[in-house]
């Protein structure tokens, strides 16, 4: 039940990016690098300095306070599946369910490492296509924090939300008769006046840093935002704005 | 409990023997390390029919002959191979890659283990 597969990754070079594309990815505060398996993964790294020195709009790229999001450090996953396994426990995830993964991609002619692991979940997007879709509004953007919430007991199983999620970040619960996902941990331990998801909690490896991108002082807003450092979304076509950014080193 | 036992020493019989009828040499095949985290690979045929290692470089003080043997300490962590235990004997950045880099490497996952077992096809994408 692996949530995404990406086949032969290559970097396809950011001439053939459209240029509506390559501005929208400039408005939010990062300049393009290259771009993987034809747009699924845009490689961008931060030109917020440059862009937005003081600008009031960027501050609204992070519309909630606190703005939880998460930072996937790719190369330092090692599959151990502790996050899995915390999550599942944490949640009450069954067998058949997951609300995070972990993808492998293999390289067997690369230099050096040949294979990589890639920690998915949900992205949180700012702009949800689980929600626009949702006819009873069970799922929903938090105004709290961002969280893509469910709602169970709103929830009818038409799979609606399921369907339009790029990330593929929505499985059905059979005990709670709803679909089930990822919240952060809201209900398990944030509301709980927890500080950390199970699964960044539980990571030997600190591949997985959570945090609130709306404060300057905080570890994935300054990774996201370090100059010169590359900074990437899973599918950003699908135009979601997901929160959940991925880099190497 | 009866099968329990029987299990078990099927299980054990499988562990001590099982690299030594799976294929003809005289080494100790690849070892699938399942603790302090599941999946990391050693392979005895890269380290000793590729890279020429004698059985005594390791098996010398670093690693008992016996599997399993290192996976029961405690200090068997990636911390003691940063300061030159085990693996990070040779794998200290000068004889060979640092330890503290290049994970994936040597870690192949659960992926990678229950494969070894398996327990799971190789993946279907970048099979060369
Ligand atoms: S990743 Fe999927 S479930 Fe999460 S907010 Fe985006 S569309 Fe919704
Ligand atoms: S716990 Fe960390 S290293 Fe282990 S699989 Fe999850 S993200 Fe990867």
């Amino acid at each position: 039940m692996t949530a995404l597969k990406f086949d032969n990754l290559k970097n396809e070079g950011i001439e053939n990016l459209p240029d509506r594309q390559r501005r929208n990815f400039l408005k939010l505060g990062f300049a393009i690098t290259g771009v993987f398996a034809g747009g699924t993964i845009l490689a961008v790294t931060s030109s917020v300095r440059r862009s937005f020195a003081s600008s009031g709009d960027f501050l609204a790229q992070y519309p909630y306070k606190p703005h939880y999001g998460m930072l996937i450090r790719q190369d330092r996953c090692i599959d151990c599946e502790r996050c899995k396994q915390a999550c599942a426990k944490t949640n009450h995830v069954p067998a058949y369910g997951y609300r995070t993964d972990i993808l492998e991609r293999v390289r067997p002619d690369a230099e050096g490492q040949q294979r990589e692991f890639i920690p998915v979940l949900c992205n949180h997007c700012n702009l949800p296509q689980c929600v626009r879709v949702c006819p009873t509004r069970a799922t929903y953007k938090d105004r709290r924090n961002g969280i893509v919430m469910m709602n169970p007991k709103k929830c009818i199983g038409c799979l609606t939300c399921q369907m339009a999620c790029p990330y593929n970040a929505r499985y059905f619960n059979e005990e709670k008769m709803a679909v089930d996902k990822c919240d952060f941990c809201w209900e398990a331990r944030l509301d709980r006046g927890g500080k950390l998801t199970a699964c960044a909690a539980a990571c030997p490896a600190q591949a997985r840093i959570f945090g609130d991108l709306s404060r300057d002082d905080d570890p994935v807003h300054r990774v996201v935002h370090q100059i010169g450092r590359t900074v990437w979304v899973l599918r950003p076509e699908a135009g979601t704005k997901p929160n959940v950014f991925y880099t190497r080193g | 409990m009866r099968l329990f036992f029987i299990c078990l020493i099927c299980g054990l019989v499988l562990l001590i023997a099982g690299p030594g009828f799976a294929e003809d040499v005289d080494h100790g095949g690849d070892i699938h390390f399942k603790q302090p985290v599941v999946g990391v690979l050693f392979s005895h045929t890269l380290h000793v029919e590729e890279l020429g290692l004698e059985c005594d470089s390791c098996h010398e003080g670093l690693f008992a002959y016996e599997a399993g043997t290192a996976e029961a300490k405690d200090d068997f962590t990636m911390k003691s191979l940063a300061e030159g235990n085990y693996c990070g004997a040779c794998h200290d950045g000068s004889t060979a890659f640092s330890s503290e880099t290049r994970c994936a490497v040597c870690h192949e996952g659960v992926k990678g283990y229950k494969r070894a077992l398996g327990l799971i096809n190789a993946p279907e994408h970048d099979r060369k």
